[in-house]
């Protein structure tokens, strides 16, 4: 009948309909597609600051690429430059059998933390099996510039022997924190009492000493050492030594000099270590007047 | 006319011409039923007829649809091999420089500090280890405005996070995530240790090693060798959340004989601590 000879054409025409709409689907609508996908990008972004993989332009790509970089260092306290790898494949026929892959990295990276800089070798070796992925570092091997902060060269040794790189990036950032702000205190004082504060070694001192003008033979010397621990903690440990002529030594009845480095310490507990400097620099001030 | 028929309810007799009337209705029906059926055959057909009309429409632009596409994806692959053609030389230079720019900010990860940017900040990822094992990542999503605050984490939440934000996420961010990044990895080393004592001397303890989700208080009843009877009860506990070492260890023994090894691993431990 004409109706069945229609509803076949129907059912024809309903197929091709669904494969054409299968077809465009899949074929990428290329300046199309792009100008979409962008156009929803700077719809989320406020600023087209960001290296985003879609940006035709190589040359603003890389610009981007060098922001995010530079981002990076300031967010980390790293400057990292330079990086390579190789990898080795170390799976064996048997491995495969399994579904084992073993894959050994070898990895060298260098760069900076603000004046110390440094040189990483270590090789990670990766084993995958059919449940989980293990990494491990197998290697590491550190070398810093300048070696004059000696407490560094310890705890490198440590970070290397535990293989622990990223306790050794950890301490390093704190202790270098540390010797910016011991070398920005010693500054400090420095330019506040020139003529009674003495910097044996200049900025990167471990010692400052303090005179007093009138009273020459009178020394306090605050030495502050940065220690790094065993798990890669970084703390700061001042201590006091007294330069006293032997006939005030005699003089001193109530034994004050005796007790100072253990009242010193007392001190920084209580004021913390600028105000327990500031504190010792005041004495011998008013011993002045 | 004057038939008699049956007597309706209500009491009026049922007409002949009544059922005359019924008759002639029958016979009418027939042929409207008829109509009706050519009636809906009819609009059947001209619903289908418009239907095919609508699909005919539809698939031919489908096809005009198709066609210009695979048109256009030759013109376009077409255009990009003719653009590289052209400055060959500059163009393998600056992807030189890329890659070696992609493969520093990859390297940020053996840091243990890494970060992506992100539309409103940054995304940082903190990487974990001990012992040189490599162990979980974790994220914080950071929005970079006044104030600067955390958009989303994937900070465990029995991790002091929100101690370590109020005390320095303001002032020094930088200090906010080497302050996260110690108390993750410490977490992380404590974890791990716990679960290799669970794991590689599973034979020795004898009831399963009962543990906080910060790992930092561990108790766990052991034997010193395999034949042996005695068994001791150990409880480890790490009052320093930043250290994958425990601050106090309390041995004791459990059984009937006299044994010098609880006191020897007392004192072992707490020489160490």
């Amino acid at each position: 009948m004409a109706m069945d000879t229609e509803r076949a054409e129907m059912r024809a025409l309903e197929a091709e309909i669904a494969v054409l709409q299968q077809a465009s689907k899949q074929l990428p609508a290329p300046w199309e597609d792009g100008a979409r996908v962008r156009k929803s990008f700077q719809e989320i972004h406020q600023s087209d600051s960001a290296g985003w993989e879609s940006s035709k332009d190589p040359k603003t790509h890389l610009r981007h690429l060098e922001a995010e970089l530079s981002f990076l260092s300031m967010l980390t306290g790293f400057n990292i430059t330079d990086y390579s790898k190789k990898t080795e494949d170390l799976t064996s026929t048997e491995m495969t059998e399994e579904s084992i892959k073993k894959v050994l990295q070898r990895h060298r990276l260098s760069g900076s933390c603000h004046v110390v800089t440094f040189q990483l070798e270590f090789q990670i070796l990766e084993i995958q099996n059919k449940e989980n992925l293990s990494s491990v570092i197998t290697d590491l091997s550190i070398v810093m510039e300048p070696t004059e902060y000696s407490e560094l060269s310890e705890f490198v040794s440590r970070a290397e022997e535990r293989r622990d790189l990223f306790m050794f990036f950890r301490g390093l950032h704190f202790f270098v924190e540390w010797c910016e702000y011991r070398k920005r205190t010693f500054k400090y004082f420095k330019d506040k009492y020139p003529d009674m504060v003495h910097l044996p070694k200049g900025a990167c001192s471990l010692c400052m000493g303090i005179r007093s003008t009138s009273r020459p033979g009178f020394e306090l010397v605050i030495v502050w050492r940065i220690q790094i621990d065993e798990e890669g903690k970084v703390s700061p440990v001042l201590d006091l030594l007294t330069k006293i002529p032997q006939r005030a030594l005699e003089l001193d009845k109530n034994r004050v000099i005796e007790t100072a480095p253990l009242s010193f310490r007392t001190l920084l507990g209580v004021l913390g270590i600028e105000a327990a400097v500031e504190c010792l620099i005041r004495l011998l001030h008013a011993g002045n007047e | 006319m004057e038939q008699a028929n049956s007597v309706r309810p209500d009491g009026e007799p049922k007409a002949g011409i009544l059922a005359h009337l019924e008759g002639l209705e029958a016979q009418m029906s027939r042929p409207c039923k008829r109509s009706k059926e050519l009636q809906q055959a009819r609009a059947e057909e001209s619903a289908l007829g418009t239907k095919i009309h609508e699909l005919r429409r539809l698939r031919d632009k489908l096809r005009a649809e198709v066609n210009q596409q695979r048109a256009r994806g030759k013109a376009s692959s077409a255009n990009v091999e003719s653009g590289q053609t052209v400055e060959i030389g500059e163009q393998e230079v600056l992807e030189r420089k890329q890659e070696s720019v992609k493969a520093i900010l990859q390297a940020y990860r053996f840091t243990g500090l890494s970060g992506k940017q992100t539309s409103r900040g940054v995304c940082v990822c903190i990487s974990t280890a001990f012992e040189g094992n490599l162990l979980d990542s974790y994220f914080v999503d950071l929005v970079i405005q006044r104030p600067l605050w955390i958009h989303h984490h994937s900070i465990p939440v029995f991790i002091p996070l929100e101690k370590i934000a109020a005390k320095y996420l303001q002032t020094d961010v930088q200090r906010f995530l080497f302050s996260l990044c110690e108390s993750l990895n410490a977490y992380a080393g404590r974890k791990y240790q716990a679960d290799r004592l669970q794991s590689d001397f599973a034979a020795f303890l004898i009831r399963p090693l009962q543990r906080n989700s910060l790992c930092n208080l561990l108790s766990f009843t052991y034997k010193v060798d395999l034949m042996g009877q005695s068994s001791f009860c150990a409880r480890l506990l790490y009052k320093d959340l930043t250290a994958t070492l425990p601050t106090d260890a309390t041995v004791t023994y459990q059984g009937k004989r006299k044994d010098g090894h609880a006191e020897k691993y007392c004192h072992m431990l707490h020489s160490s601590a």
